[in-house]
């Protein structure tokens, strides 16, 4: 990391011999170097052209590497990958606000702050480094809720039960999720687990103490929403108590908080807090099943 | 599903666990150990939805209850003393069994509502700065409301309930109800806090009835959401028109002559005598000393 001052001796400031920008785009990001580390602050300035997004700004400090000051420093890391809202991968507090950074155009941001666009990682997961955040917990609460079809096998079930047209319009926003994470970044429910390795503990140990922790705490209304929908389709629904029985057990619905941010932060306009709503319903007649029919 | 089933045989799963054969779930769902060395997790942690569900029902009874009929009472000292007094002396018919009524069905259930509570608010992170939304502000008003709601009550029950007697309060006289409440809340400073208190619990009240239908998923889609909030917007507005309107009540109220009536109204028990005029129904109550 390439983190010392190393002050240019030679064309100070922006030496691109060409005419500067107008409005250059101020960004201010905050970074870490390790995991667990200590955070900073660094500035940088980019110039500006029509029609730019979060990570094409990214992608001109990386190839710039160097703050507004003029130090040289190691390129911001972040993560991205379709850019088109799909993969889920670039999510970061831009503006303070969680959201896609493919998606977040900088002349909006720059509306809402015309001095700086603020950069920061998502802070309900562990820093990895710079804007890379580790996920594993989002997808571990997919795993509590067994979000899939359990047909994983090498038999040949013959044509599964049909969906019916309205059952299919009433599932398909719920599968538009892309596990981008910005419910429980928004949620004031779902709080960070951060664990770190200790000297005598195996990478083995380490795991299992991480997943109880995981399991522990709130799974998220992106997983609620998920067993929701894996409830309502005829093949999925066979495990349908199974899910309920996760959303019930500790860390489950009894979470949720209603504040409703999830969906008011959802880019793909899930309708969360229905779903939640609707496993709210089935586990109360599963909590009612499970006393008075065994 | 019934009714949208295809003509082909319906899919027949093998009893293979997630583990075997085909290994296209998550694998991590299939790292070993299957059920790593967990420390045992207390009665808490294993009835975590029970409790948050008794929570969630408690506030609407026999709290939220018992907080209807509370409020609705004491507007009744806006029809004057005497009315009031009815009330209050049908209330004190109970005699010997009002202490257990009362801890029954509204200490305990009130102070469960209220230590669940308290766990709620230390784990949740508002995050109501970054995220303005109606909704979140209102999480967040949830939560401080219930905060001055468990200050306020336990003031407002040491100042008038007899059980405050020990540290100077138990203000209020149940054979004297609207003179000795009026004189109780006379000071400004103390109308203010009451009407403070008031409000919050209207609005812890109010707004949890909504969440509450959410969270048993009696009202699931936006729309029903919608029409489920007016409905508890009405319920808030009446209620803290009654509270404040009982404050204001008591505030106007002629203590002197509200004193003649109640000291008439107690003679009339006294005497075994049934009322005259309007106020014929109410019982003769016992008089084993003071109860709320």
């Amino acid at each position: 990391m390439i983190k010392a001052a190393e002050h240019l001796d030679h064309e100070s400031g922006n030496g691109h011999g060409q005419a500067p920008e107008v409005h250059p785009v101020r960004v201010r990001i905050l970074r870490q170097d390790v995991a667990g580390g200590e955070s900073y602050w660094e500035r940088y300035e980019v110039p500006h052209e029509p029609n730019m997004n979060v990570i094409s700004v990214l992608q001109k400090i990386a190839a710039l590497a160097r703050t507004r000051d003029g130090r040289r420093v190691a390129p911001v890391a972040w993560d991205c990958s379709c850019l088109e809202e799909v993969c889920g991968s670039c999510t970061m507090l831009i503006n303070g606000r969680t959201r896609m950074a493919c998606s977040a155009l900088v002349d909006k941001l720059l509306a809402e702050d015309p001095v700086e666009i603020e950069i920061r990682p998502m802070s309900k997961f562990p820093v990895v480094r710079d804007l890379v955040v580790d996920r594993r917990r989002l997808f571990r609460s997919l795993e509590r809720v067994k979000a899939w079809v359990p047909v994983d096998d090498s038999y040949d079930h013959g044509p599964g039960p049909r969906i019916s047209p309205e059952q299919q319009q009433d599932a398909y926003p719920l599968a538009e999720c892309i596990s981008c994470g910005c419910c429980l970044e928004a949620c004031p429910q779902f709080t960070k687990i951060e664990l770190s390795r200790g000297d005598a503990e195996s990478e083995a140990d380490f795991e299992a103490r991480r997943r109880q922790a995981f399991d522990a705490n709130f799974v998220g209304p992106h997983a609620i929403s998920q067993a929701m929908l894996f409830n309502a389709h005829p093949t999925g629904g066979m495990i349908a108590d199974e899910r309920l029985e996760a959303l019930t057990s500790k860390g489950g619905i009894q979470m949720c908080g209603n504040a409703q941010n999830c969906v008011a932060v959802c880019p793909k306009r899930i309708p969360l807090t229905r779903s939640i709503a609707r496993a709210g319903r089935a586990a109360t007649v599963w909590a009612i099943k499970k006393l008075f029919d065994r | 599903m019934p009714g949208v089933v295809a003509a082909g045989p319906p899919p027949i799963l093998p009893k293979v666990s997630a583990c075997d054969g085909d290994r296209r779930v998550p694998t991590a769902a299939c790292s070993t150990p299957r059920k790593p060395p967990v420390s045992e997790s207390s009665f808490l942690e294993r009835n975590q939805f029970l409790i948050y569900r008794l929570f969630s029902l408690s506030g609407l009874i026999p709290v939220g209850a018992f907080l209807v009929v509370h409020l609705l009472t004491n507007a009744s000292v806006l029809g004057g003393a005497a009315s009031f007094q009815s009330r209050v002396d049908m209330i004190h018919s109970l005699g010997p069994l009002l202490v257990p009524v009362e801890v029954a069905f509204i200490f305990l259930p009130l102070a469960f509502h209220a230590a669940v509570g308290f766990l709620i608010v230390a784990n949740g992170l508002p995050n109501v700065g970054s995220y303005p939304y109606v909704g979140n502000v209102r999480y967040t008003l949830q939560r401080v409301t219930g905060m001055i709601a468990a200050a306020f009550i336990v003031w407002h029950v040491l100042q008038l309930h007899w059980l405050g007697t020990p540290v100077g309060g138990g203000q209020f006289d149940p054979h004297y109800a609207s003179s000795s409440a009026a004189v109780a809340i006379r000071p400004l400073w103390v109308t203010a806090l009451y009407a403070v208190g008031v409000l919050s619990v209207v609005f812890h009240f109010a707004n949890g009835l909504w969440t509450l239908g959410i969270t048993w998923g009696i009202w699931t889609s936006p729309a029903a959401m919608r029409r489920a909030n007016a409905v508890s917007v009405v319920v808030g507005l009446v209620l803290a028109a009654a509270g404040l309107g009982a404050l204001g009540g008591l505030r106007t109220l002629d203590v002197d002559q509200a004193r003649a009536t109640e000291r008439w109204m107690e003679e009339q028990r006294e005497q075994r005598l049934p009322p005259s005029g309007e106020t014929s129904t109410v019982q003769p109550t016992s008089t084993t000393g003071k109860g709320e």
